[in-house]
């Protein structure tokens, strides 16, 4: 994406006229801000051990995350089963892992839709402006005032509870406020020089939207995607509590929680290391995307 | 004003519609009715049920009949709990789910309001970075995972209260504090954000220098501008608080209308679900509009449009 970026192409309020000429670029600037940052770099980390640790650890246990094993329910953490076992005798850790690959996937899906839906959205509402603008807005203010998750947890409850369905619909609710954003974005540079200079090259519509607007309104979409990867994520796992999202005997954080919660009285790991897990990842999406906030200094995205 | 509000209002008439056109046609089309689950129900006894509740006519007449007793305020017969109607049984359990929602967000208020103040005055400082950790550690732990832990403390180690149930007030502090702390720590967040940005203004330098005690220039010229980030927020606030309660009514087993809105709609109880949703789709948008009106009468610069 940086090769996109030539210097003349920025807006210029975002660069520091020294920084050209030394040559170093908005990102590599971000980059180091983002690196001296220490929530942000420990929250980075602990994404990346985490992720690694999910999609790469069921290969080497010794359980499968659906392995029952009725002689050996609810044993405590201990060297043959590291977290303990839940009421099937099921290994947790295993269990917990693959639950980890779920919590990726649909970070990774259903922030993509509703990143594509909100950028497409927003970058055509600001840069048509006028009625067009004020009939796109007026539409998502109106849906920022309905009850989504209601229509998700009907979604869900009707259509059969599929992964994929799950992964959709929590997308196709996420995307108001990236549509927000990007349209502001969009208002603020459609009136720049180089926007200018593309309209009279001749350049039709799309191309000027997507070759020349969305490539620097960049920080913005991807300081608010990473804040946005955690809501999703705990949509996933409050519809997984309500019984709603994945099912049985494929695990997700979500109903590792609820079911260690139905435990917690005698066997409270069962809840503790979901729980923790779970927080854990929300704390240091968290870190990361105010640490990219600082660090791109993007301000529209701040509530 | 007037014209303001008499305009949001008008605007509400087709949103409601789309929402009770969709939400019903999505119902009709999902396999299974709420007689299905019944067992050794014959074909001439199902007939009789369908005919009862009306479900033999046609599609678009059961539609429009619904509309017509929807206008005379009545959400017809519950599918699922013979003699019940759904106006009886969300007038049972809605006003659980209020009360819970009231206390959760008063827990909010209280707690995220102060503590965004102080974290805003002590700026930098050691109270400001707790307060900012309080903020952080409400957004990143869940309802699911903050409720279970407190009714694993507070009920069950240290008995304090009862880990579930809805009966004398104690009941009431474990499942309001779990909701309201979420929304305690946006509160606080934005709190500190607002109020950072206007003691920065030139209107609390004059009243600083024309001598106003320090607490008389936070709480008389501050906070009206500073609260205005956090009145935006409860819009969205209230309606996560009331869909929120869907949780906390389930750990805490609370008999409120968002736990008997989940049911119903395993249950596919077609007019309890549609009842369900169009309750809380008016009440969010109706919610929604005096935020608007309390945002504009708190800062004149901005006007109702």
């Amino acid at each position: 994406m940086a090769a996109n970026l030539s210097p003349a192409q920025l807006p210029s309020a975002a660069v520091n006229p020294a920084d050209l000429e030394s040559g170093s670029s908005l990102w590599r600037d971000a980059w180091h801000r983002l690196a001296k940052n220490k929530l942000a770099v420990f929250g980075g980390v602990t994404l990346l051990v985490l992720a690694a640790i999910c999609i790469v650890g069921p290969w080497f246990s010794a359980y499968g995350y659906e392995e029952q094993n009725l002689n050996n329910t609810f044993a405590p953490p201990g060297a043959e089963h590291w977290l303990g076992t839940d009421q099937l005798g099921r290994d947790l850790l295993v269990r917990l892992m693959v639950g980890g690959r779920i919590s990726i996937m649909v970070g990774l899906i259903a922030t993509s839709v509703a990143l594509t839906i909100g950028v497409i959205y927003g970058a055509v509402a600001g840069f048509f402006g006028g009625k067009t603008d004020s009939i796109m807005m007026r539409i998502v203010d109106i849906m920022y005032a309905l009850p989504f998750t209601i229509f998700v947890i009907l979604l869900m409850v009707f259509f059969g509870r599929h992964i994929w369905l799950l992964f959709f619909a929590i997308g196709a609710v996420e995307w108001l406020t990236m549509a927000r954003i990007v349209r502001g974005q969009i208002m603020s540079i459609k009136k720049m020089e180089f926007i200018e200079a593309a309209r009279s090259l001749g350049l039709g519509r799309r191309r000027i939207i997507f070759r020349h607007m969305i490539p620097n309104i960049l920080g913005p979409i991807i300081v608010y995607t990473t804040l946005t990867i955690p809501a999703i994520m705990l949509l996933e796992a409050f519809l997984s509590f309500l019984g709603l999202g994945v099912q049985p005997p494929m695990s997700s954080w979500g109903t590792l929680i609820k079911d260690g919660a139905e435990k917690m009285e005698e066997y409270p790991w069962l809840l503790l290391f979901p729980g923790t897990i779970f927080s854990l990842t929300l704390f240091s999406l968290n870190f990361l995307g105010d640490g990219l906030r600082d660090a791109l200094d993007v301000r529209a995205a701040k509530d | 004003m007037f014209r303001f509000i008499a305009r949001r209002l008008l605007e509400t008439i087709p949103v409601l519609l789309v929402i009770i056109t969709a939400t019903f046609f999505m119902i009709r089309f999902v396999p299974g009715g709420p007689f299905t689950a019944e067992k050794a129900v014959t074909p001439e006894i199902l007939r009789n049920l369908e005919a009862h509740y009306g479900l033999d006519q046609p599609l678009h007449r059961q539609y429009f009949n619904y509309l017509g007793d929807l206008l005379r305020g009545d959400l017809g017969p519950s599918f699922k709990y013979a003699n019940r109607t759904v106006n009886e049984i969300i007038f049972d359990k809605l006003p659980v789910s209020l009360e819970l929602g009231a206390w959760s967000l008063l827990v909010a208020l209280c707690l995220g309001l102060p503590l965004g103040t102080i974290a805003a005055i002590k700026r930098n400082s050691f109270l400001d970075y707790l307060c900012s950790g309080f903020g952080m550690v409400g957004i990143c732990i869940p309802t699911f995972v903050m409720g279970p832990l407190l009714a694993l403390l507070f009920g069950i180690h240290l008995q304090w209260v009862n880990v579930s149930g809805w009966y004398g007030p104690a009941d009431r502090i474990l499942p309001a504090l779990t909701l309201g702390f979420v929304y305690a720590a946006y509160v606080a967040r934005l709190t500190r954000g607002g109020m950072l940005e206007v003691l920065n203004q030139d209107y609390i330098r004059t009243a600083r220098s024309k001598g106003a005690s320090e607490l008389r220039v936070i709480f008389k010229h501050a906070l009206r501008g500073g609260l205005l980030p956090v009145v935006s927020f409860l819009g969205p606030a209230i309606a996560g608080i009331l869909t929120g309660s869907f949780v906390i009514e389930t750990i805490f087993q609370i008999p409120g209308l968002g736990r008997e809105f989940v049911q119903s709609a395993f249950n596919r109880d077609y007019t309890l679900v549609l009842g369900t949703v169009i309750l809380y789709a008016t009440l969010i948008i109706f919610l929604n509009l005096v935020v608007d009106v309390v945002q504009v009468w708190l800062n004149p610069k901005l006007k109702f449009e």
